[in-house]
Formats: C-alpha cells, sequence, structure tokens
C-alpha cells in the first residue's frame, strides 16, 4: 500500500477516537468546574498521563529531535532533567498545596489562585493578560509545528493540515472541555510512547547497538558525545531548566493538580507520571543516532521525521506521525482550556465584575475556546514575523510571571500582594528584555527573569504589611466544607 | 568511559531517569503520608 494512504488511514482513525472521546465527555460536561477542571474527580492514570501529554508538545517531540542531531548524546540531561526537576519534584512539591489551597480558595485558575491568596486584582489581571497574550503564540507555534509534519510526511499543504487538525480539537474541546482534553491526552500519550519507543528499537538496531551509535558519533566530533559536549554548559542548563523548572509556572500544566481526585490519588500519578515523561530523553537520543545515519540533513528538525521514514516500515512510521501529530493536539487543546478560563472567567467575569450565571459562563467559555482556537489558526496560516519572534518568548515570560507568585503563595506565609505583583512585572520585563537582546552569554530569558522575579518578591514582601492572620488561616488550616 | 561507549557525565542522564522512577515509589509508598483532614 502507498505510505501515503497508510499514514492517511492512521490518522484518520486515530482522529476518530478523538471525536469519539469528544461526544462521550460532552455529556458528562454540565457545570462550570466540570468545563474547567473536570469537577476535581481526575483518576491518577489520566491525570498523570495528560500532564504528560500536554507537557510534550509536537515542538518537543521534532525539536528534541533536532537538538539531539546538533549537540548529540549531552541532550539526554534535558530530558533527564525534565524527569528530575520538571515532574517528580514538581509534582511532590507543588501537587499537594496547589490541590489542597485551590479547594479552599474555591478557585479554577491560575490568575483566580492570584486574585485570592493575595487578594490582588492586579495579580489576577495582570497573570491573565500575560497568560492570554503569549499563550495564543504558544498555540501558533505548536500548529506550525504541526502543520510542517503533515507537509513533509503525509505531502498534506501546510494549511489543510492545521486546518484538519484545529477543527477537530475545537470540536471535542468546545464539546467535552477539561475532561475532553484530559482523556483525549490519555490516549495522546499512549500514542507518543508507543511511536517513540518503536523509533528508538528499530534505530538503535538500524545502526548496530547504542555502543556503536556512539563510536560513530565520536568518530564525528568527540563533543557529540560528551556532556556538556558542542552546546556548553550556558546553553545546555539554562534551556534544562526552562524546560523544566519553567514547567512551574505553566498553567496547562499546574491545572492538573486543582482537577486531582484527591491526596491518595495524587501519590499515585506522581509515580505514573515520572514514568511517562522518561520517554522525554527519547527525541534526544533518536535525534543523535539520526546524526550519524544522515549527517549531512540540510534542517535538524527533519532528523525524526527522516529516521522515522527510513528505520520504520510504513506502518511504524504512520504511528511516529501519529505520536508527533498527538503531542501537538494534546498541548494545543489544554492551552485552548486555559485561554478560555482566564478571558471569561479571571478578565470578564472576576476582572471587570460581571455578574454572570454558572449556565452562562459555561455557555461563554465554550464560545471562547471556539473562538481563541479559531484566532490561533489564522495568526497560524500566515504567521507575522513579530509573532514568530515571540512564539520563542511564550514559555520564558509566561513563567517568570507566574513561577515565584504560585510557589511563594503556598510555602510562604509573608508573601504579600505587592510582592507578588512587583514580582509577576519584574520578572515579565526582565525575561522579555533578556530575549529581546538576543540571549546575552548564551543564556536563556528564563533564567534572568526567575531571579529577578524572585528577588524582587521576597523583597517587596518584607517591607509591605502582612496578611491578616485571618486570611493566613483560612489559607492554611481551613477546612473544605464539601 | 561508562557503557556502551558513553562518557560517564553523559551516562549519568539515563541514570538520573531511573533513580527518580525508583525514588518516586519509594516516596509514593513510604514518604508522603496525606492526613486524613489534608483529603479534601
Amino acid at each position: 500500500m502507498n505510505s501515503t494512504y497508510l499514514y492517511a488511514i492512521v490518522i484518520a482513525a486515530y482522529l476518530c477516537v478523538l471525536i469519539l472521546i469528544g461526544l462521550l465527555t460532552g455529556r458528562r460536561t454540565k457545570s462550570v468546574e466540570d468545563f474547567y477542571i473536570g469537577g476535581r474527580q481526575i483518576g491518577p492514570w489520566v491525570t498523570a498521563l495528560s500532564f504528560v501529554a500536554a507537557y510534550f508538545s509536537s515542538v518537543v517531540i521534532i525539536g528534541g529531535g533536532g537538538f539531539g542531531y546538533m549537540f548529540g548524546m549531552s541532550t539526554l540531561w534535558i530530558g533527564a532533567i525534565n524527569v528530575l526537576l520538571g515532574t517528580m519534584i514538581c509534582w511532590m512539591v507543588l501537587g499537594p498545596r496547589v490541590r489542597q489551597f485551590t479547594q479552599r480558595l474555591n478557585t479554577m485558575t491560575i490568575p483566580g489562585f492570584f486574585g485570592e491568596r493575595y487578594r490582588s486584582k492586579f495579580a489576577l489581571m495582570f497573570s491573565a493578560v500575560i497568560i492570554v497574550v503569549f499563550m495564543i503564540f504558544y498555540n501558533v507555534s505548536i500548529l506550525k509545528g504541526m502543520g510542517h509534519i503533515f507537509e513533509v510526511l503525509m505531502d498534506i499543504p501546510y494549511g489543510y493540515g492545521i486546518l484538519l487538525a484545529s477543527i477537530i480539537i475545537l470540536f471535542y474541546v468546545s464539546i467535552g472541555g477539561y475532561l475532553a482534553v484530559v482523556w483525549t491526552s490519555f490516549v495522546q500519550a499512549w500514542v507518543m510512547g508507543i511511536g517513540l519507543v518503536l523509533l528508538t528499537i528499530f534505530s538503535v538496531r538500524a545502526i548496530g547497538g547504542i555502543g556503536a551509535a556512539n563510536l560513530n558519533l565520536a568518530a564525528l566530533d568527540s563533543g557529540l558525545v560528551q556532556t556538556p559536549g558542542i552546546w556548553g554548559w550556558p546553553g545546555l542548563v539554562s534551556f534544562a531548566l526552562i524546560v523544566s523548572f519553567g514547567v512551574w509556572g505553566m498553567p496547562q500544566l499546574v491545572v492538573r493538580f486543582y482537577s486531582i481526585k484527591n491526596l491518595k490519588v495524587l501519590k499515585i500519578g506522581t509515580v505514573i507520571a515520572t514514568i511517562g515523561t522518561c520517554m522525554a530523553l527519547l527525541p534526544y537520543f533518536n535525534g543523535a543516532i539520526a546524526r550519524t545515519l544522515f549527517p549531512q540533513l540540510g534542517n535538524p528538525d527533519l532528523a525524526i521525521p527522516i529516521l522515522a521514514k527510513n528505520v520504520l516500515s510504513p506502518l511504524g512510521s504512520a504511528v511516529v506521525l501519529a505520536a508527533v501529530v498527538a503531542a501537538g493536539m494534546s498541548t494545543f487543546a489544554s492551552i485552548l482550556i486555559i485561554l478560555s478560563s482566564s478571558v471569561i472567567d479571571d478578565i470578564y467575569r472576576k476582572g471587570f465584575q460581571r455578574q454572570v450565571n454558572r449556565e452562562k459562563i459555561l455557555f461563554w467559555s465554550k464560545v471562547a475556546s471556539a473562538l481563541i482556537g479559531t484566532i490561533s489558526l489564522i495568526v497560524a496560516l500566515k504567521p507575522p514575523a513579530l509573532v514568530l519572534t515571540l512564539t520563542a518568548f511564550a514559555w520564558a515570560v509566561i513563567a517568570s510571571t507566574t513561577l515565584w507568585p504560585l510557589l511563594l503563595g503556598i510555602y510562604w506565609k509573608r508573601a504579600t500582594g505587592w510582592g507578588c505583583a512587583a514580582s509577576m512585572v519584574a520578572g515579565c520585563a526582565t525575561s522579555l528584555a533578556w530575549m529581546a537582546a538576543g540571549k546575552p552569554f548564551g543564556i536563556h530569558g528564563f533564567i534572568p527573569g526567575i531571579i529577578i522575579g524572585g528577588l524582587v518578591f521576597v523583597i517587596v514582601s518584607l517591607v509591605t504589611p502582612p496578611f491578616p492572620e485571618e486570611h493566613i488561616q483560612r489559607i492554611w488550616q481551613a477546612k473544605s466544607k464539601n | 568511559m561508562g557503557p556502551f561507549n558513553t562518557p560517564w557525565l553523559t551516562f549519568l542522564a539515563w541514570l538520573v531517569a531511573g533513580a527518580c522512577v525508583v525514588f518516586s515509589i519509594i516516596w509514593a509508598i513510604w514518604l508522603y503520608k496525606p492526613q486524613e483532614n489534608d483529603d479534601e
């Protein structure tokens, strides 16, 4: 069978499963809490694997392969730090308290938590606006990544590829909300895992074993097997930190802790998420292997697609393609829910203090997710140069804005609203300025953003009045009435 | 040089990932004890 037809059949079957999940979960989405956080009733497997799927977009699989191709085996450390800091420690440190505190404060979003924890409308609005603006840029980059995959592997024109993926995502997100997102992400995590493991087994076999891969890489350049190798410490460490510690401030991932059923379930989820994230090492590893098999690739981002096409059967290659598309779709869908809740619940209802009944919020949240998805799609069809530049800033800016207010908000009773607001502005401005200056010393903008944001938070909190004891008691010791 | 012709510092990345899995299991079974009234 022609491989293009095979790809189309596998992708079509996969998309049908997503539509089915959208229809099934749509029946269970009856309230705003269901739409935003699945009614806080999500189990460990679905929470953990949907976290993994949302963590790794197609940009990571394709881009990770590209990094492995360019810089070699030292990039395995990015995957390892993803497992250590981005997942295991993140779940242990943030998970329990975020779950408890957000329920006590009755909040469903990250900006909503800031608004209640710090009694600050500025923190609510500033974080919501930053999330909306930069998440849209991030979504555009994800759509772009998916469009190029369709183009390279299936010969589907860029515009048609992203149109197809977007319509399916908008359908199931608008109907099923968060439940549809986590259940489709659960399926997508399995597709990603199977695709990456399959690719790894066959690429190692093609090169003659891991030892042979390392010898061949060392023959090309010994820096391709050494750590930090040809990338150098500043680039490797700062990149590993932004894609690991930065996760602690990413709303589409942190919201998983809001929605998990209870703390016992969270324990099991931590183990599953840690195991699942181990697949993060595989794109880098496969990218490095591709360097030995195809040393003359013009574009490093083609490493994974070309490797899949050459070492796998057409069916296996189609599964890897489905994995890459799955990675993009799960992240895009997770972000749509965050965007919808930020616009409707945070900015419109709380920020502008509109009295809207719960049914109307649910309706407008569905409309908002469809509209925002459509805007992302239109921008992605022909992204202006400025948007492309800003997509590279998205993670750094969002994480620099939200990370300290979240972390210190659940661990430091002395944290104040002024400290939070000053930290948000300083962290955001520093990371933006650093990236705009062209990343001096090869250091990612997240690093200065997070250092300045943290310092400003602590200093301003210490020189401004603490919250009254009753407010702190409410957050730290109040018990849920539910 | 470590296993599979990998320099030890590079090979350590695989070990770190494996150690995380083991530690998360130990944490879940023995170290993390949510209180009854924490379970909201």
